[in-house]
C-alpha cells in the first residue's frame, strides 16, 4: 500500500485527497477527502447539482481534479496507464450509449477490452469472465439478442454485465437505477449487494462506489454512506448511525421522520409534513413547511423535523 | 496487482454459465494464429468480404474485356499471366493499368470513408462531404492556374491540400472534446467555403487550364497509368500495418466517451490515429483520381447493412469501394460511348440520391449523431 502513512486508512484502494472539481469555470467540488473502504458499497447521495455524479466521474478519471487527486493504491490516477486501470476500476455511466445494432454478447464481451490485445482478441479467461457476467445479471438467455429491442431493466442489466466482465476489483456505478421501475431498481441493487458480499472461501467481495437518488434505497443498500451538499460531504458512515432527521434537514432541506424500514431495520426517510392544499401565495404561513423542502437556502429552517418525532 | 487478477472473483463464488452455452460475442468466431494469437472474426462479414472479392474479379475481368473493342476473357487472363497476346496493348497498356488504379483509389476511399464515418459516428462525415476533397481541390486547382500543370506533383499537393482542410477541420470543431455532430458540420461550412475558393481559381484562370481541372475535379480515370499507380500503392502499402491496427481501433470508438474510456481506451489518440489515417488515404486518392464523389460515403454504409456488424467493416469497405469505382469507370467509358464521362459523375448520380436518403431516414429515427 501507500507509504505515506497519512494517506487512507488500511483497506481503502480507492481515495480522493483534497479534491477540487470544475467544470470550465464553475468548480463543483471543493477540497473533498474520501477513502472508498475496500470490499463495501459506498452510496454517494445529495441533492441535484451538488457534485456527486462529478465526484464519482472524477474517481473514475473521467473528469481531471483542477486540484488535489484520486489516489489508486496510493498512485495518483493521473500517473497509470489508462489501460491499467480499466483492469482495477471498472464503470458504468448515467447514460451509456451501445454501438448501433450490437449483439447484446457482443457488448458484453467489450467490457474484455482493457485485458486483450491486438495479437489476443479473445481468451478462455475473456470467456470465463463474460460468461459469469451475463449469468450473474441473468442476461444469458439474450446473448443473441440486439441491445436496441430490449426494455430498459433489460439494457441495464447488459451494461451491468459488461462492467462486470471487466473484471475489476472496484465499480463505480453512476445512478444505475435511473429510468427503472421499482422491481428492476431492487433487482439491480440487490445485484450490487451480492457483488460486495464475500465469496464462500472468504475472500472479500468487489468495491462498488455508486450514486443514488432515492435515499432510502441509498440507507438500505449502503455499507457506507456520504451525503453531500453544494459540493462537499456532510456526513459519512454507516447509514443507521448518520441518517437522522437533522441530516435529511440540513442536506435536502427537507423536513423528515426517520423510522426503521420494517423489512431491514435501516432508516426509512418520510417526508415530516403532510401535504396540504396551500394557497400559491408565498406568504402564506402554512406553507412554510412545502416551502422549505424545494429552497435549500432555508434548509437550516427553525423547525427540523425532530420535534415531530414520535 | 492486488487480490482479484488471478480470476478468482466469480469462479469461486457465483454460479457459473451452464456447461456448453458458449458465450463469446454472437456472430464471432475465434481463430487461432500461433500458440498464442487469438483473433476474433465475424462469420458473415468474412462471408460478405469472400463474396466481394469474387465480384470484385468478375467486375475487373469484365472491365478488361469491354471497352470499343471487345476482348476475349481468355485472351484478357493471358495478358494478366504475361503470355503474349494480340490483346497485348488493348488490354495490357490501356485498360489494365487504368483499371488498377480504379481499384486502388477506390479501396482508398472506402477505408478513408469507414475510418472518418467511425470517428464521426456519421455517415454524413464521409471525406467529401467534410472539406477534404474539397481542401485538396482548391490547392490543385490553384497551383493549376498558377502554371503547374505536371502529373508527377499535382498528386503531392493535393494530399495536401486535403491534409491541411482536415487539420484546419479538426481544430475548429475541437472544443475540449470532439463532439460528432459539430466535427460535421464544421466540415460541412469549410467544405463549401473552399468550393468557392476553387470557383474563384477556375474564373481567374486560363480557359484550357479551367477545362483541364474542371475534368480532374469530377473525378476521372481517364488517362490515368502506371505512373498514377506508384504513389498510391506505395502510400496502401506503407500504411497496412495501421490500416490493420485500425480495424480492431474502430470497435473501441463505437461506444460512448465515458465507456470506452473507463475500458481504457486512449480516446484522444485512437481518435486522432484513426481519422489521420483516414484523411492520408482520401487525400491521396483524390490527388490520384481527383474527388470521385461518394464513394467513401457509399462504401461504408453499403458494408455494413451487408455484414450488419456493430462497427463498418473495413475490409469490406474496401473491397466495395473497388468494386464502385472500377465498375463505375466501366460504365462511365461504356454507356454513352464513344463519349466517356469522368467516373466521378456516375458515382454522384448514385451517391446523391443515396445521401438525400440517409438524411431523412436520419431525422425520422435515431441519427445516431451525437453522444
Amino acid at each position: 500500500m501507500s507509504p505515506t502513512t497519512d494517506a487512507a486508512q488500511p483497506g481503502s484502494r480507492l481515495t480522493a485527497r483534497s479534491l477540487t472539481l470544475a467544470y470550465e469555470d464553475r468548480t463543483v467540488v471543493h477540497d473533498l477527502d474520501l477513502a472508498v473502504p475496500d470490499g463495501q458499497v459506498t452510496v454517494i447521495v445529495g441533492p441535484n447539482a451538488c457534485g456527486k455524479s462529478t465526484t464519482l466521474r472524477a474517481l473514475g478519471r473521467l473528469l481531471r481534479p483542477r486540484g488535489g487527486a484520486v489516489l489508486l493504491d496510493g498512485t495518483e490516477l493521473a500517473r497509470i496507464p489508462t489501460k491499467q486501470i480499466a483492469r482495477s476500476i471498472g464503470l458504468l455511466p448515467q447514460t451509456p450509449v451501445a454501438p448501433e445494432a450490437i449483439t447484446v454478447s457482443d457488448l458484453v464481451a467489450r467490457g474484455r477490452q482493457p485485458h486483450q490485445s491486438w495479437w489476443q482478441q479473445w481468451s478462455d479467461e475473456d470467456e470465463r469472465a463474460v460468461a459469469d457476467a451475463m449469468s450473474r445479471t441473468d442476461v444469458t438467455a439474450l446473448a443473441d439478442r440486439s441491445v436496441d429491442e430490449l426494455s430498459g431493466g433489460q439494457r441495464q442489466r447488459v451494461w451491468i454485465a459488461m462492467a462486470l466482465a471487466q473484471d475489476t476489483d472496484l465499480l463505480l456505478l453512476d445512478e444505475p437505477t435511473t429510468y427503472l421501475d421499482i422491481a428492476h431498481q431492487v433487482e439491480v441493487l440487490d445485484l450490487v449487494r451480492q457483488l460486495a458480499s464475500p465469496a464462500e472461501d472468504g475472500t472479500r467481495g468487489r468495491t462498488v462506489v455508486t450514486v443514488l437518488h432515492d435515499l432510502n434505497q441509498a440507507a438500505r443498500y449502503a455499507d457506507r454512506l456520504v451525503a453531500m451538499k453544494e459540493g462537499r460531504i456532510v456526513a459519512e458512515g454507516a447509514p443507521g448511525d448518520i441518517v437522522t432527521a437533522e441530516l435529511v434537514a440540513e442536506v435536502f432541506g427537507l423536513e423528515a421522520v426517520i423510522v426503521p424500514d420494517p423489512v431491514t431495520g435501516s432508516p426509512l426517510v418520510v417526508p415530516g409534513a403532510p401535504w396540504t392544499p396551500a394557497s400559491p401565495a408565498p406568504a402564506s404561513p402554512s406553507a412554510s413547511a412545502s416551502s422549505a423542502a424545494s429552497d435549500p437556502a432555508s434548509a437550516s429552517a427553525p423547525t427540523p423535523g425532530k420535534a415531530l418525532r414520535p | 496487482m492486488t487480490s482479484r487478477t488471478e480470476g478468482t472473483s466469480g469462479t469461486s463464488g457465483s454460479p457459473v454459465a451452464v456447461q456448453g452455452v458458449r458465450v463469446r460475442p454472437a456472430g464471432y468466431s475465434v481463430v487461432k494464429a500461433g500458440p498464442r494469437g487469438r483473433f476474433l472474426l465475424h462469420r458473415r462479414a468474412s462471408v460478405v468480404a469472400a463474396g466481394l472479392v469474387v465480384l470484385l474479379a468478375a467486375v475487373c475481368v469484365a472491365y478488361l474485356c469491354v471497352g470499343e473493342s471487345f476482348v476475349a476473357p481468355g485472351e484478357v487472363v493471358k495478358v494478366i499471366l504475361g503470355q503474349p497476346s494480340s490483346a497485348e496493348l488493348v488490354v495490357g497498356t490501356l485498360r489494365l493499368p487504368r483499371m488498377v488504379v480504379g481499384l486502388l483509389v477506390g479501396v482508398a476511399f472506402g477505408v478513408a470513408g469507414a475510418l472518418i464515418q467511425t470517428v464521426a459516428r456519421n455517415p454524413l462525415a464521409s471525406p467529401d462531404i467534410i472539406g477534404i476533397s474539397q481542401g485538396a481541390s482548391a490547392l490543385t486547382v490553384g497551383a493549376m492556374t498558377f502554371g503547374i500543370t505536371s502529373y508527377t506533383v499535382l498528386p503531392y499537393l493535393s494530399v495536401l491540400g486535403g491534409i491541411a482542410a482536415a487539420a484546419l477541420v479538426y481544430v475548429f470543431a475541437w472544443r475540449g472534446g470532439l463532439h460528432a455532430t459539430r466535427f460535421v458540420l464544421i466540415g460541412i461550412g469549410f467544405a463549401v467555403a473552399l468550393r468557392s475558393v476553387t470557383t474563384l481559381f477556375l474564373t481567374k484562370g486560363d480557359y484550357l487550364v479551367a477545362q483541364q481541372a474542371q475534368i480532374w475535379m469530377t473525378g476521372s480515370l481517364n488517362g490515368r497509368g502506371w505512373s498514377e499507380t506508384a504513389p498510391i500503392g506505395w502510400t496502401l502499402l506503407v500504411l497496412l500495418p495501421a490500416i490493420a491496427w485500425a480495424a480492431r481501433a474502430q470497435r473501441t470508438v463505437t461506444m460512448d466517451d465515458d465507456t470506452a474510456t473507463g475500458l481504457g481506451v486512449r480516446l484522444g489518440r485512437v481518435r486522432l490515429g484513426l481519422v489521420a489515417l483516414g484523411v492520408v488515404l482520401a487525400s491521396v486518392a483524390t490527388g490520384t483520381a481527383g474527388p470521385v464523389d461518394f464513394v467513401a460515403l457509399l462504401a461504408p454504409q453499403i458494408a455494413r447493412r451487408m455484414t450488419r456488424t456493430a462497427q463498418i467493416p473495413l475490409l469490406s469497405s474496401a473491397l466495395l469501394g473497388a468494386v464502385i469505382v472500377v465498375l463505375g469507370d466501366l460504365l462511365a467509358r461504356k454507356l454513352f460511348s464513344p463519349t466517356e464521362l469522368p467516373v466521378g459523375v456516375l458515382t454522384a448520380a448514385v451517391g446523391a440520391p443515396y445521401l438525400i436518403w440517409l438524411i431523412i431516414r436520419g431525422h425520422r429515427g435515431r441519427s445516431g449523431g451525437t453522444a
